[in-house]
């Protein structure tokens, strides 16, 4: 069993439900394909639309999976940029990947460098890894450019694809509202937990599981029990 | 060459905060280029000439980038991402105005990676903005702190005195050491006269840029806490955008 794969299978059960209630589509990557990539600052008086902003919800996940994507895809829940309707709107962006993770925490380090590190011209993004947390500002110029969420899934398939380790990406938007962002709040959780037992056993290379605030993620999956022992073993050798 | 980041600096008192007040008011009547106002000073007064809201402060932001790594937290690119974040949400914006304040000290303890992440993420976040004005606290402290490692040009503050002189020119010495070729400008506030003006003139090597007149409605708009964004044309406002504009900040 895979270090994620169960807030994954959550995450992908969600993305099930709303497909059979019609409530998402697949977006063709490769129509997509060649925004140009820019750091853009946009103040709020330049703001067409803006997702995820603080007073609203936003969601920002970061899993592999064991399984290997057949393919790579984006799928969008809820309206597209140009359909939304409004200036402000909750978001998810959800990125999953296939492919080899031994290294555990440096391998998601790399991970998280590749899709938080993604610019857009006409996109300004802040992002909040340690909360979940990410923050997009969009531009009447790009809008009116047609810039679609689907070219955000674009370009992070395109620079996941230059992490050797990865051999497959799946991304989901969420546009839909609150209430779809709650359903996602246990593997969100769950994800916390294990990214952040991840980090601290890397960081801090002490053994003593017994006080140890992650000690019920490490019990129940498997994978970090490995990832611990495979660097306890690299520190007594 | 256009000034990119300008700092505001002089003896306590002198009308820095009401030369940084007209000149962000002149940005914004401009609206020809977008600018970030920095009120560096923790007594708060820039924020509260320009009645900007109450919001998070830098120092604020520091406090919370404290509390993520005492969370466990360690990871720099990490802790560098979030300070980003938190910055953004700091800003409070009017037009293509952007402003942050320092705000009041708040953790006590040395912390000094994430003073260096914040004076980076600072840097970085003043680097997309077309200029930055710094409302910079009294005296040299914060040219001792190396917090004006990015200004540009200086645009010192002080009034007839010959101590609020002398604190200037200390002030672009230490901030400029010698053979740096970064400039800084002198604007006397309060001078009576050309002839008072050129009295300091002969007395100083600094650039001397004009003098700012004694003025009622400065006087009716501090004293009544009226917003400089409302403030009209007066003797004051024209003497410090003829200044700005012989230091070439407003090219």
């Amino acid at each position: 069993m895979g270090l994620f794969d169960g807030p994954v299978r959550e995450i992908e059960n969600f993305v099930a439900g709303k497909c059979e209630s019609a409530g998402c589509r697949k977006l063709p990557i490769r129509r997509y394909r060649g925004w140009p990539s820019q750091d853009t600052l946009i103040l709020e008086e330049e703001t067409a639309i803006e997702l995820g902003n603080p007073k609203e919800g936003s969601l920002a996940l970061l899993a592999w999976a064991e399984e290997k994507f057949e393919e790579d895809s984006v799928v969008l829940i809820g309206p597209d940029l140009a359909e939304i309707g409004k200036r402000t709107a909750p978001f998810a962006q959800i990125v999953m990947v296939s492919g080899c993770f031994d290294e555990g925490y440096h391998c998601f380090c790399e991970l998280r460098d590749a899709v938080y590190d993604a610019r857009l011209k006409g996109m300004m993004f802040r992002v909040m890894p340690s909360r979940q947390m990410i923050w997009i500002r969009i531009n009447q110029d790009a809008l009116d450019h047609g810039l679609s969420l689907g070219h955000l899934g674009s370009a992070l398939i395109e620079a996941l694809s230059e992490v050797p380790t990865v051999s497959g990406v799946r991304v989901v938007f969420v546009t839909s509202g609150e209430h779809d962002l709650a359903k996602l709040s246990a593997p969100a959780a769950r994800i916390e937990r294990i990214v952040g037992a991840m980090m601290k056993m890397t960081e801090e290379m002490r053994y003593d599981c017994d006080g140890c605030e992650y000690r019920d993620v490490c019990s129940e999956v498997a994978e970090l029990k490995k990832i611990r022992n495979r660097l306890k073993e690299e520190k007594e050798t | 060459m256009t000034p990119r980041v300008i700092a505001v600096c002089g003896k306590g008192g002198v009308g820095k905060t009401t030369v940084s007040a007209i000149t962000s008011h002149e940005l914004f009547r401009r609206k020809d280029r977008r600018a970030l106002i920095i009120d560096a000073d923790p007594a708060g007064g820039l924020q509260m000439a320009l009645h900007f809201p109450e919001g998070t402060s830098i120092n604020q932001v520091r406090v919370e980038t404290i509390s993520e790594i005492k969370k466990k937290n360690r990871d720099k690119k990490d802790l560098a991402r979030g300070i980003d974040y938190m910055l953004a949400r700091a800003l409070i914006e009017k037009g293509h105005l952007a402003f942050l304040s320092l705000g009041r000290p708040e953790e006590v303890g040395c912390y000094c990676s994430v003073n260096t992440l914040l004076r980076e993420a600072i840097e970085e976040l003043s680097g997309k903005f077309d200029l930055t004005l710094i409302d910079a606290e009294a005296g040299i402290e914060q040219v001792n702190r190396n917090v004006m490692k990015a200004v540009d040009y200086l645009l010192l503050v002080s009034d007839t005195s010959a101590k609020a002189v002398k604190v200037a020119e200390t002030i672009r010495g230490v901030a400029f050491k010698h053979g740096d070729k970064r400039k800084a400008g002198l604007l006397v506030n309060r001078a009576r006269s050309v002839e008072e003006l050129e009295e300091i003139r002969g007395r100083t090597n600094l650039d001397v840029l004009g003098r700012v007149p004694e003025d009622e409605t400065i006087r009716k708009f501090d004293g009544q806490n009226l917003s400089f964004f409302d403030l009209p044309s007066c003797p004051a406002s024209e003497a410090v955008i003829r200044a700005l504009s012989v230091a070439r900040i407003l090219d």
